[in-house]
Protein backbone atom coordinates (compact mmCIF):
# COMPACT_ATOMS: atom_id res chain seq x y z
CA UNK A 1 0.00 0.00 0.00
CA UNK A 2 1.36 3.49 -0.72
CA UNK A 3 1.39 6.11 1.35
CA UNK A 4 -1.32 8.72 1.02
CA UNK A 5 1.28 11.59 0.85
CA UNK A 6 1.70 9.98 -2.44
CA UNK A 7 0.89 12.20 -5.76
CA UNK A 8 -2.63 12.86 -6.68
CA UNK A 9 -3.93 11.19 -9.91
CA UNK A 10 -5.98 13.31 -11.91
CA UNK A 11 -8.19 11.20 -14.10
CA UNK A 12 -10.01 13.57 -16.91
CA UNK A 13 -12.72 11.78 -18.67
CA UNK A 14 -12.55 13.09 -21.92
CA UNK A 15 -15.52 15.07 -23.71
CA UNK A 16 -18.64 15.63 -21.75
CA UNK A 17 -22.21 17.88 -21.91
CA UNK A 18 -22.63 18.42 -25.66
CA UNK A 19 -19.72 17.40 -26.73
CA UNK A 20 -20.20 13.97 -26.89
CA UNK A 21 -17.15 12.30 -28.67
CA UNK A 22 -16.60 9.41 -30.24
CA UNK A 23 -20.38 7.84 -30.72
CA UNK A 24 -21.36 4.07 -31.19
CA UNK A 25 -24.35 2.19 -31.73
CA UNK A 26 -26.31 4.05 -28.87
CA UNK A 27 -23.84 5.13 -26.84
CA UNK A 28 -21.02 7.62 -26.54
CA UNK A 29 -17.78 7.91 -25.77
CA UNK A 30 -18.60 11.29 -22.95
CA UNK A 31 -20.90 8.60 -20.99
CA UNK A 32 -18.21 5.48 -21.13
CA UNK A 33 -15.15 7.03 -20.28
CA UNK A 34 -17.16 8.06 -17.07
CA UNK A 35 -18.29 4.91 -16.23
CA UNK A 36 -14.49 3.94 -17.24
CA UNK A 37 -13.20 6.76 -14.59
CA UNK A 38 -14.98 5.84 -11.83
CA UNK A 39 -14.48 2.31 -11.72
CA UNK A 40 -10.64 3.34 -12.14
CA UNK A 41 -11.06 5.55 -9.38
CA UNK A 42 -12.25 2.94 -7.01
CA UNK A 43 -9.20 0.74 -7.75
CA UNK A 44 -6.66 3.85 -7.40
CA UNK A 45 -8.07 4.31 -3.84
CA UNK A 46 -8.19 0.98 -2.69
CA UNK A 47 -4.48 0.93 -3.50
CA UNK A 48 -4.19 4.20 -2.03
CA UNK A 49 -4.14 7.28 -4.58
CA UNK A 50 -6.08 9.75 -3.97
CA UNK A 51 -7.72 10.28 -6.93
CA UNK A 52 -9.89 13.43 -8.16
CA UNK A 53 -11.88 14.11 -11.56
CA UNK A 54 -12.03 16.76 -14.14
CA UNK A 55 -15.73 16.05 -13.88
CA UNK A 56 -18.23 13.30 -12.29
CA UNK A 57 -21.40 14.29 -14.38
CA UNK A 58 -22.64 15.09 -18.00
CA UNK A 59 -20.88 18.46 -17.23
CA UNK A 60 -17.93 19.16 -20.11
CA UNK A 61 -15.26 21.26 -18.88
CA UNK A 62 -13.14 23.39 -21.45
CA UNK A 63 -9.20 22.34 -21.53
CA UNK A 64 -8.09 25.18 -19.93
CA UNK A 65 -10.30 24.68 -16.59
CA UNK A 66 -9.29 21.05 -16.23
CA UNK A 67 -5.69 22.02 -16.92
CA UNK A 68 -6.18 24.38 -14.26
CA UNK A 69 -7.49 21.43 -11.64
CA UNK A 70 -4.94 19.56 -12.39
CA UNK A 71 -2.18 22.37 -11.89
CA UNK A 72 -3.51 23.42 -9.04
CA UNK A 73 -1.98 20.56 -7.09
CA UNK A 74 1.43 20.46 -6.19
CA UNK A 75 2.01 16.64 -6.68
CA UNK A 76 -0.41 15.31 -9.34
CA UNK A 77 0.03 13.02 -12.20
CA UNK A 78 -2.85 13.59 -15.23
CA UNK A 79 -4.65 10.73 -16.81
CA UNK A 80 -6.96 11.97 -19.64
CA UNK A 81 -9.64 9.09 -20.50
CA UNK A 82 -10.78 8.47 -23.68
CA UNK A 83 -12.62 5.55 -26.19
CA UNK A 84 -11.29 5.70 -29.97
CA UNK A 85 -13.34 5.37 -33.09
CA UNK A 86 -11.18 2.95 -34.77
CA UNK A 87 -8.70 0.25 -33.64
CA UNK A 88 -8.07 -3.37 -32.69
CA UNK A 89 -10.74 -4.00 -30.91
CA UNK A 90 -9.99 -4.55 -26.79
CA UNK A 91 -6.71 -2.45 -27.18
CA UNK A 92 -5.57 0.13 -25.21
CA UNK A 93 -3.09 2.38 -26.12
CA UNK A 94 -1.09 5.55 -23.64
CA UNK A 95 -0.01 8.78 -25.40
CA UNK A 96 2.17 11.94 -24.29
CA UNK A 97 2.42 14.94 -25.67
CA UNK A 98 4.25 15.99 -28.45
CA UNK A 99 5.33 19.21 -29.58
CA UNK A 100 7.28 20.52 -32.35
CA UNK A 101 10.97 22.17 -32.24
CA UNK A 102 10.64 25.05 -31.05
CA UNK A 103 10.81 27.83 -33.55
CA UNK A 104 13.56 29.82 -31.22
CA UNK A 105 15.36 28.79 -28.49
CA UNK A 106 13.45 28.66 -25.06
CA UNK A 107 13.19 31.30 -22.58
CA UNK A 108 12.44 31.18 -19.04
CA UNK A 109 9.20 32.57 -19.75
CA UNK A 110 6.73 28.98 -20.40
CA UNK A 111 3.28 30.04 -22.23
CA UNK A 112 -0.11 28.71 -20.71
CA UNK A 113 -0.34 26.71 -24.49
CA UNK A 114 3.14 24.86 -23.87
CA UNK A 115 2.98 25.00 -19.80
CA UNK A 116 3.69 20.70 -20.67
CA UNK A 117 6.71 21.37 -22.95
CA UNK A 118 9.11 20.68 -19.22
CA UNK A 119 7.42 17.85 -18.45
CA UNK A 120 7.51 15.95 -21.98
CA UNK A 121 10.15 13.53 -21.19
CA UNK A 122 9.10 12.11 -17.93
CA UNK A 123 5.33 12.52 -19.21
CA UNK A 124 6.58 10.28 -22.16
CA UNK A 125 8.71 7.46 -19.31
CA UNK A 126 5.26 7.33 -17.66
CA UNK A 127 3.21 6.56 -20.79
CA UNK A 128 5.10 4.06 -21.53
CA UNK A 129 5.28 2.18 -17.83
CA UNK A 130 1.24 2.67 -18.79
CA UNK A 131 1.44 0.97 -22.19
CA UNK A 132 3.60 -1.79 -20.62
CA UNK A 133 1.12 -2.79 -18.04
CA UNK A 134 -1.49 -2.32 -20.52
CA UNK A 135 0.29 -4.41 -23.26
CA UNK A 136 0.20 -7.79 -20.45
CA UNK A 137 -3.54 -6.66 -19.33
CA UNK A 138 -5.26 -6.09 -22.82
CA UNK A 139 -3.84 -8.39 -25.42
CA UNK A 140 -2.50 -7.32 -28.85
CA UNK A 141 -1.95 -3.25 -27.16
CA UNK A 142 1.60 -1.85 -28.36
CA UNK A 143 4.17 -2.56 -26.02
CA UNK A 144 5.72 0.99 -26.39
CA UNK A 145 3.77 4.08 -26.22
CA UNK A 146 3.57 6.65 -28.79
CA UNK A 147 4.29 10.94 -28.68
CA UNK A 148 1.16 13.14 -30.14
CA UNK A 149 -0.57 16.46 -29.81
CA UNK A 150 -3.16 15.37 -27.63
CA UNK A 151 -5.09 18.73 -27.16
CA UNK A 152 -6.01 17.67 -23.28
CA UNK A 153 -2.14 17.24 -22.35
CA UNK A 154 -0.52 20.51 -23.60
CA UNK A 155 -1.19 22.83 -20.54
CA UNK A 156 -0.35 20.30 -17.67
CA UNK A 157 2.53 21.33 -15.37
CA UNK A 158 3.12 17.81 -14.60
CA UNK A 159 3.37 13.91 -16.06
CA UNK A 160 0.09 13.75 -18.09
CA UNK A 161 -0.54 10.98 -20.47
CA UNK A 162 -3.47 10.22 -22.05
CA UNK A 163 -5.35 6.28 -22.50
CA UNK A 164 -7.59 5.52 -25.19
CA UNK A 165 -9.35 2.26 -25.31
CA UNK A 166 -10.23 0.75 -29.07
CA UNK A 167 -13.37 0.71 -29.96
CA UNK A 168 -16.43 2.36 -29.51
CA UNK A 169 -17.84 0.71 -32.89
CA UNK A 170 -16.98 -2.81 -32.56
CA UNK A 171 -17.08 -2.88 -28.31
CA UNK A 172 -20.00 -3.50 -26.29
CA UNK A 173 -20.78 -0.87 -23.62
CA UNK A 174 -20.38 -3.08 -20.54
CA UNK A 175 -17.49 -4.55 -22.45
CA UNK A 176 -15.66 -0.73 -22.42
CA UNK A 177 -16.90 -0.11 -19.16
CA UNK A 178 -15.82 -3.53 -17.56
CA UNK A 179 -11.98 -2.16 -18.47
CA UNK A 180 -11.96 -0.22 -15.92
CA UNK A 181 -10.51 -2.26 -13.54
CA UNK A 182 -7.79 -3.74 -14.89
CA UNK A 183 -7.14 -0.15 -16.42
CA UNK A 184 -7.12 1.30 -12.97
CA UNK A 185 -4.53 -1.48 -12.05
CA UNK A 186 -2.26 -1.09 -15.13
CA UNK A 187 -2.52 2.63 -14.26
CA UNK A 188 -1.27 1.75 -10.33
CA UNK A 189 1.37 -0.16 -11.21
CA UNK A 190 3.25 1.88 -13.85
CA UNK A 191 2.87 4.72 -11.71
CA UNK A 192 4.20 2.70 -8.77
CA UNK A 193 7.64 2.04 -10.68
CA UNK A 194 7.71 5.83 -12.11
CA UNK A 195 7.94 6.41 -8.22
CA UNK A 196 9.73 4.24 -7.91
CA UNK A 197 12.15 5.23 -10.26
CA UNK A 198 12.18 8.20 -8.50
CA UNK A 199 10.57 10.47 -11.12
CA UNK A 200 7.60 11.41 -8.52
CA UNK B 1 -74.83 10.57 -32.02
CA UNK B 2 -76.12 14.01 -31.39
CA UNK B 3 -75.64 16.65 -34.29
CA UNK B 4 -72.68 18.52 -32.38
CA UNK B 5 -70.45 15.28 -32.31
CA UNK B 6 -71.16 14.54 -35.69
CA UNK B 7 -69.77 18.31 -36.79
CA UNK B 8 -66.71 17.56 -34.39
CA UNK B 9 -65.73 14.15 -35.78
CA UNK B 10 -66.22 14.96 -39.39
CA UNK B 11 -64.09 18.33 -39.03
CA UNK B 12 -61.55 15.64 -37.16
CA UNK B 13 -61.33 13.32 -39.98
CA UNK B 14 -60.69 16.38 -41.95
CA UNK B 15 -58.04 18.12 -40.42
CA UNK B 16 -56.12 14.31 -40.07
CA UNK B 17 -56.31 13.80 -43.55
CA UNK B 18 -54.91 17.48 -44.19
CA UNK B 19 -52.16 16.32 -41.85
CA UNK B 20 -51.45 13.36 -43.65
CA UNK B 21 -50.91 14.68 -47.08
CA UNK B 22 -48.99 17.56 -45.38
CA UNK B 23 -46.94 15.18 -43.87
CA UNK B 24 -46.52 13.09 -47.06
CA UNK B 25 -45.42 16.90 -48.40
CA UNK B 26 -43.34 17.43 -45.91
CA UNK B 27 -41.34 14.50 -46.08
CA UNK B 28 -41.32 14.68 -50.08
CA UNK B 29 -39.60 18.12 -49.12
CA UNK B 30 -36.95 17.45 -46.91
CA UNK B 31 -36.34 14.30 -49.14
CA UNK B 32 -35.86 16.44 -52.34
CA UNK B 33 -33.82 19.22 -50.36
CA UNK B 34 -31.28 16.01 -49.04
CA UNK B 35 -30.84 15.23 -52.75
CA UNK B 36 -30.08 18.64 -53.75
CA UNK B 37 -27.45 18.94 -50.85
CA UNK B 38 -25.97 15.73 -51.90
CA UNK B 39 -25.80 17.21 -55.50
CA UNK B 40 -24.51 20.25 -54.27
CA UNK B 41 -21.50 18.30 -52.50
CA UNK B 42 -20.63 16.25 -55.39
CA UNK B 43 -20.38 19.24 -57.66
CA UNK B 44 -18.73 21.39 -55.22
CA UNK B 45 -16.28 18.07 -55.22
CA UNK B 46 -15.82 17.94 -58.47
CA UNK B 47 -14.87 21.32 -58.75
CA UNK B 48 -12.66 21.73 -56.08
CA UNK B 49 -11.16 18.35 -56.45
CA UNK B 50 -10.19 18.26 -59.80
CA UNK B 51 -7.27 16.54 -60.74
CA UNK B 52 -4.16 19.38 -60.85
CA UNK B 53 -1.98 19.34 -63.76
CA UNK B 54 1.08 21.17 -64.82
CA UNK B 55 3.46 21.66 -67.52
CA UNK B 56 5.77 20.62 -65.82
CA UNK B 57 4.68 17.37 -64.71
CA UNK B 58 6.19 13.95 -65.28
CA UNK B 59 5.09 10.76 -64.13
CA UNK B 60 6.87 9.53 -60.51
CA UNK B 61 6.88 6.79 -57.96
CA UNK B 62 4.92 8.98 -55.03
CA UNK B 63 5.07 7.49 -51.81
CA UNK B 64 1.29 7.88 -50.54
CA UNK B 65 0.89 7.13 -46.78
CA UNK B 66 -2.78 5.21 -46.38
CA UNK B 67 -3.60 3.09 -43.36
CA UNK B 68 -2.07 -0.26 -43.58
CA UNK B 69 -3.98 -1.96 -40.77
CA UNK B 70 -6.36 -0.40 -37.98
CA UNK B 71 -3.73 1.56 -36.06
CA UNK B 72 -0.62 2.59 -38.19
CA UNK B 73 -0.10 3.98 -41.77
CA UNK B 74 2.59 2.93 -44.64
CA UNK B 75 3.88 4.51 -47.73
CA UNK B 76 2.29 2.93 -51.32
CA UNK B 77 3.95 3.45 -54.01
CA UNK B 78 1.80 4.98 -56.84
CA UNK B 79 3.20 6.36 -60.25
CA UNK B 80 1.99 9.82 -60.35
CA UNK B 81 2.22 12.76 -62.92
CA UNK B 82 3.64 15.28 -60.29
CA UNK B 83 4.51 18.79 -61.08
CA UNK B 84 7.86 20.40 -60.44
CA UNK B 85 6.14 23.17 -58.65
CA UNK B 86 6.24 22.16 -54.86
CA UNK B 87 2.73 24.12 -54.51
CA UNK B 88 1.37 22.10 -57.23
CA UNK B 89 2.84 19.25 -56.22
CA UNK B 90 1.83 18.97 -52.48
CA UNK B 91 -1.75 19.57 -54.28
CA UNK B 92 -1.03 16.46 -56.32
CA UNK B 93 -0.22 14.18 -53.63
CA UNK B 94 -3.08 15.52 -51.50
CA UNK B 95 -5.70 14.95 -54.15
CA UNK B 96 -4.43 11.63 -54.77
CA UNK B 97 -4.12 10.51 -51.22
CA UNK B 98 -8.06 11.81 -50.24
CA UNK B 99 -9.34 10.50 -53.80
CA UNK B 100 -7.48 7.33 -54.59
CA UNK B 101 -7.33 4.97 -51.55
CA UNK B 102 -6.19 1.44 -52.88
CA UNK B 103 -9.56 0.28 -51.23
CA UNK B 104 -11.84 1.74 -48.95
CA UNK B 105 -10.39 0.48 -45.36
CA UNK B 106 -7.73 2.02 -45.93
CA UNK B 107 -8.72 5.41 -46.59
CA UNK B 108 -7.46 7.51 -43.49
CA UNK B 109 -9.37 11.09 -44.44
CA UNK B 110 -12.68 11.55 -45.08
CA UNK B 111 -14.09 11.49 -48.78
CA UNK B 112 -15.78 14.55 -48.90
CA UNK B 113 -12.20 16.33 -48.17
CA UNK B 114 -10.97 18.96 -50.36
CA UNK B 115 -7.71 21.08 -50.67
CA UNK B 116 -9.27 24.65 -50.51
CA UNK B 117 -5.87 26.35 -50.36
CA UNK B 118 -2.08 25.44 -50.49
CA UNK B 119 0.68 27.71 -49.42
CA UNK B 120 4.73 27.58 -48.85
CA UNK B 121 6.66 30.11 -46.51
CA UNK B 122 9.94 31.00 -47.65
CA UNK B 123 11.29 28.96 -43.85
CA UNK B 124 10.28 25.68 -45.44
CA UNK B 125 6.48 26.18 -43.46
CA UNK B 126 3.58 24.49 -45.45
CA UNK B 127 0.24 25.66 -44.67
CA UNK B 128 -2.52 23.10 -45.94
CA UNK B 129 -6.09 24.41 -45.99
CA UNK B 130 -8.67 21.96 -46.00
CA UNK B 131 -12.92 21.73 -46.00
CA UNK B 132 -14.72 21.09 -43.35
CA UNK B 133 -14.92 18.03 -44.15
CA UNK B 134 -12.18 16.66 -42.73
CA UNK B 135 -13.05 17.82 -39.51
CA UNK B 136 -16.06 17.48 -39.28
CA UNK B 137 -16.39 14.04 -41.20
CA UNK B 138 -13.27 13.04 -39.14
CA UNK B 139 -13.68 9.99 -36.80
CA UNK B 140 -13.65 10.84 -33.35
CA UNK B 141 -10.58 9.70 -31.67
CA UNK B 142 -6.60 10.03 -31.02
CA UNK B 143 -6.34 7.09 -32.96
CA UNK B 144 -8.14 7.85 -36.08
CA UNK B 145 -7.10 11.72 -35.67
CA UNK B 146 -3.77 11.03 -35.10
CA UNK B 147 -3.43 8.65 -38.73
CA UNK B 148 -4.64 11.24 -40.49
CA UNK B 149 -2.40 13.98 -39.79
CA UNK B 150 0.18 11.20 -40.24
CA UNK B 151 -0.94 10.80 -43.50
CA UNK B 152 -1.02 14.52 -44.49
CA UNK B 153 2.57 14.98 -42.80
CA UNK B 154 4.40 11.83 -43.89
CA UNK B 155 3.11 11.93 -47.69
CA UNK B 156 4.19 15.50 -48.09
CA UNK B 157 7.44 15.02 -46.00
CA UNK B 158 8.51 11.93 -48.91
CA UNK B 159 7.90 13.70 -51.67
CA UNK B 160 8.52 17.23 -51.26
CA UNK B 161 12.16 17.23 -49.25
CA UNK B 162 11.74 21.19 -49.06
CA UNK B 163 9.17 21.04 -46.55
CA UNK B 164 9.81 21.80 -43.00
CA UNK B 165 6.94 21.91 -40.90
CA UNK B 166 3.29 21.48 -41.58
CA UNK B 167 0.52 24.03 -40.38
CA UNK B 168 -3.29 22.97 -40.69
CA UNK B 169 -5.98 25.28 -41.32
CA UNK B 170 -10.09 23.98 -41.73
CA UNK B 171 -12.14 26.09 -43.91
CA UNK B 172 -9.29 29.24 -43.80
CA UNK B 173 -9.01 29.13 -39.52
CA UNK B 174 -6.86 27.83 -37.13
CA UNK B 175 -9.07 25.39 -35.28
CA UNK B 176 -8.08 24.23 -31.40
CA UNK B 177 -8.78 20.43 -32.51
CA UNK B 178 -9.10 18.20 -35.73
CA UNK B 179 -12.47 16.24 -34.57
CA UNK B 180 -12.07 16.28 -30.65
CA UNK B 181 -8.74 15.57 -29.89
CA UNK B 182 -5.59 16.17 -32.08
CA UNK B 183 -3.89 19.59 -31.28
CA UNK B 184 -4.22 21.39 -34.66
CA UNK B 185 -3.16 25.32 -32.88
CA UNK B 186 0.69 24.00 -33.55
CA UNK B 187 3.08 22.95 -36.22
CA UNK B 188 3.58 19.52 -37.15
CA UNK B 189 7.68 18.68 -38.01
CA UNK B 190 8.39 17.20 -40.97
CA UNK B 191 12.32 16.73 -42.69
CA UNK B 192 13.83 17.53 -39.53
CA UNK B 193 17.06 19.24 -40.45
CA UNK B 194 19.87 16.66 -40.09
CA UNK B 195 22.82 17.21 -37.53
CA UNK B 196 25.49 19.50 -39.01
CA UNK B 197 28.81 17.52 -40.37
CA UNK B 198 31.38 17.59 -38.69
CA UNK B 199 34.11 20.27 -40.19
CA UNK B 200 36.18 19.11 -42.83
CA UNK B 201 40.28 18.43 -42.43
CA UNK B 202 42.67 19.74 -44.59
CA UNK B 203 46.48 18.70 -44.97
CA UNK B 204 46.66 22.27 -46.80
CA UNK B 205 47.02 25.30 -44.27
CA UNK B 206 44.13 27.86 -44.96
CA UNK B 207 45.19 30.86 -46.69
Amino acid sequence: MLPSAGPIIVLDPAHGGTDAGARGEAVAEKDVVLQIARSARVTLERQGYHVVMTRNDDSNPSYDDRAAMANGYRDAIFVSLHVASTGTPGTVRAYSMLFAAPAAPPGAFVSWAEAQRPYVAASHRLADLIQGEFAQAFAGSPSHSESVPVRALRSITGPAVAVETSSISTETPDALTASGEPLGNAIARAIMAFRQAGEK
Amino acid sequence: MPRGAKIALGLLVVAVIIGLISFRGIQRRVKHLAELQTADEKARHEILAAPITTSSDVTQAAKIYWAAGPDRVAPVEVPLPLSANPVERCRQLLHELTVNPPTPGQRTIPADTTVMGFYILPDGTAIADFSDALSSEMPSGILSEAMAVDSIAQTLESNVPTLHRLKILIHGQEVDTLAGNLDLTGFFDLNPPSPPAPPVTSAKPAR
